[in-house]
């Protein structure tokens, strides 16, 4: 029972929002890695379940966020993605539902006396039979190594740990999440959108998670070593366009003044929710000052999970999908932790605007 | 970035965060400009919406300069207020497109900075010499044939009326009026009385004025509220409600036209080559965060005389 009390205390410690030790974060990540290797791109889920949009280090919202939406195990959480970035915590924040997640699953092991060689088979035959309650993470376009380095994430770990290490640690994990998940076969969930060359659900079961981002991101770091400013990087692909993507008021694809996926359209979502045997698509990515927001007459839905967000500087307010057994919604609108509760960052929070 | 003096220099510390800004963006190649990096260190990482409101900002106040000199012939003088580091001068001179006289003015604390920063880099220096003029330093003026930068508080019309004569402004030759996040911080009265003042002596005249709008809202509220908690007080925040209200302050003070455009309006009107070009620079994390900030942020115009009537942001 080693590992499990050593994790339940490494969760007691991120729960207060304490950095565990690099050794522990190995270790986590080690294991966050057999069971997420399992998982496929399209991970299955089955409701009741609450799905969130972005975090973006915002720890203390999300003790808020568990707060109203209930703890975990007892709610089932589905996290569409960008965790880390742009907030003052994002190793606590990443690490802490990476913890839960593997928490969850280690009772499971263990309580099961199995011994250690069929871990990775029960993990396999639990996600594959039964989808216990748990939390499922997917991944954003924030879990990126080149992302991460314009955002934040990597020098908070730089400054937090004193060296890479953990950032290291971290986006290896990134390559492992899943790219999307299905609630009961009828509700898509994907941090961005769509891609035109995904047409099918089976296509992108057919994606090499691993090492398309690993190509991808490494000839970003080499851009970067090169010329450490630039960073004009080959961002295409299906796997980029699910991270990236955005619905538009339009019909058929668009460019996307990110500089990365795509717009697309109605009939597009039209096309690929019938194609696909499906109700709608659940997707995060986009800030909406009111927590939440219906596309193309409710077949589209963005959810925002960040209060307040930026350094305080927007002022909305988030949101968080709650699903029944019979799939009925109910959103739950919630707001940023209040001052007293939140720890001071050693970083002093500066918002940016035009002076 | 002109306001009462003494506890100011918050805002005048404005002036360091713009130009790092705009530093840094130059230096990913949003926009080129060579001078900037002679005036203020290498700053830390900005944000993409940051990087790509500055050029919205800076591609913004150009067109109306560019359409300002065209229509009045080089007999034009730009006159900057709360001109900070700006390096408008020395981008026109490489241009070859120099107005007449080219006068910029500040706090004494930061002319007195930007003559540092002149006089230590000849290649500045070099572009304000001309055959016949000599350049004439002080600790915070500093006058060349056709630049003057000049130490003032815009607020004392008096000592700026002498300033401008000092800077050998024509009041009666075409004049362009530069503001840039500059009324936002002057209390709305003294506002009034410089609009009206310049409305009056300046017959065939343009202003153009960038800063905050729709600070109504909650967006505007928090940005007030952040400012603040930096010591960074909006005390003209009053007229930044929307575009009919910036509009309105100068029609009160008697200049006979306005218009007004959010940067969401400019950003959008900016030719499409330009647009797709710096949308690969970086790849932007959050849309509707840059659509705040550009929605909170606007452009007015107002002029007096027919030469530049109903300018807009159109472009072509």
């Amino acid at each position: 029972m080693a590992e499990s009390s050593d994790l339940d205390r490494q969760i007691e410690q991120l729960k207060k929002c304490e950095i565990i030790k690099e050794a522990e974060v190995k270790a986590l990540c080690a294991k966050a890695r057999e069971i997420l290797i399992e998982e496929s791109n399209v991970q299955r889920v089955d409701s009741p379940v609450t799905v969130c949009g972005d975090i973006h280090g915002q720890f203390y919202d999300l003790k808020e966020l568990f707060k109203v939406g209930g703890d975990v195990p007892e709610t089932n959480y589905l996290f569409m993605g960008d965790f880390v970035d742009r907030g003052f915590y994002s190793v606590e924040t990443f690490l802490l539902l990476l913890a839960l997640k593997v928490a969850f699953l280690l009772d499971i092991y263990e309580c099961m006396n199995f011994n250690f060689s069929l871990y990775n088979f029960i993990v396999y035959v639990l996600s594959q039979v039964r989808y216990p309650d748990r939390i499922t993470l997917i991944r954003g376009n924030h879990e990126s190594r080149q992302i991460t380095q314009v955002y934040g994430f990597y020098d908070e770990c730089l400054r937090k740990y004193g060296s890479i290490t953990v950032w290291r640690y971290c986006t290896e994990i990134f390559d492992y999440l899943s790219l999307s998940a299905i609630i009961d076969g009828k509700i898509f969930c994907v941090h961005g959108g769509l891609s035109p060359s995904i047409q099918t659900l089976d296509q992108i079961r057919t994606i090499d998670r691993k090492q398309e981002f690993k190509i991808f991101d490494f000839l970003s770091i080499k851009v970067l070593h090169t010329s450490r400013l630039m960073m004009q990087v080959p961002h295409d692909g299906p796997m980029c366009d699910l991270l990236w993507s955005d619905p538009e008021d339009t019909q058929g694809w668009g460019v996307s003044p990110r500089g990365a996926g795509y717009l697309f359209g109605s009939d597009v979502v039209a096309q690929f929710n019938s194609a696909n045997d499906i109700d709608m698509i659940c997707r995060a990515h986009q800030l909406v000052m009111e927590g939440y927001k219906w596309h193309f007459n409710e077949t589209v839905l963005t959810v925002w999970s960040a209060p307040n967000y930026c350094y305080r500087q927007c002022g909305n307010v988030a949101a968080i999908l709650e699903l029944n057994e019979h799939l009925q919604r109910d959103f739950t609108i919630f707001e940023a932790a209040p001052q007293e509760s939140r720890g001071i960052p050693s970083k002093k929070p500066q918002a940016d605007y035009f002076l | 970035m002109i306001k009462d003096m003494a506890d100011d220099e918050a805002i005048q510390a404005t002036n360091d965060d713009a130009s790092e800004c705009k530093r840094y963006a130059v230096q990913l190649g949003y926009w080129c400009d060579p001078f900037i990096s002679l005036f203020v260190k290498q700053t830390a990482r900005k944000a993409p919406e940051i990087n790509r409101g500055y050029y919205a900002r800076v591609k913004g106040i150009e067109l109306f300069v560019e359409n300002f000199l065209k229509l009045s012939g080089g007999k034009g003088q730009i006159i900057n207020l709360g001109a900070g580091f700006d390096t408008l001068y020395w981008r026109l001179r490489e241009t070859g497109n120099s107005p007449a006289n080219f006068v910029e003015l500040d706090f004494p604390s930061i002319t007195a900075k930007k003559c540092y920063h002149i006089k230590k880099h000849k290649q500045l220096i070099d572009m304000l010499n001309t055959e016949d003029g000599e350049i004439r330093f002080s600790t915070t003026d500093l006058h060349a044939a056709n630049y003057h930068l000049v130490g003032t508080d815009l607020r004392h019309i008096a000592e700026l009326n002498n300033k401008l004569a000092q800077a050998e402004v024509n009041f009666n030759s075409p004049t362009m009026f530069l503001a840039e996040c500059v009324l936002v911080y002057v209390d709305a009265s003294a506002t009034s009385s410089l609009l009206k003042w310049l409305a009056g002596k300046f017959p065939n005249s343009l202003f153009v004025s960038y800063e905050q709008v729709n600070m109504k809202d909650k967006f505007g509220q928090v940005m007030l509220s952040n400012l603040r908690s930096r010591g960074c007080l909006l005390a003209g925040v009053e007229d930044c409600e929307s575009l009919e209200t910036q509009q309105r302050r100068f029609t009160i003070n008697n200049w006979e036209g306005t218009s007004a455009w959010t940067m969401v309006d400019v950003y959008d009107s900016l030719p499409v080559m330009d647009r797709s070009r710096i949308e690969h620079i970086e790849m932007l994390d959050e849309r509707e965060l840059l659509t705040q900030l550009l929605q909170h942020y606007c452009i007015a115009v107002a002029w007096n005389g027919q030469t530049f009537k109903n300018l807009s942001i159109a472009q072509g």
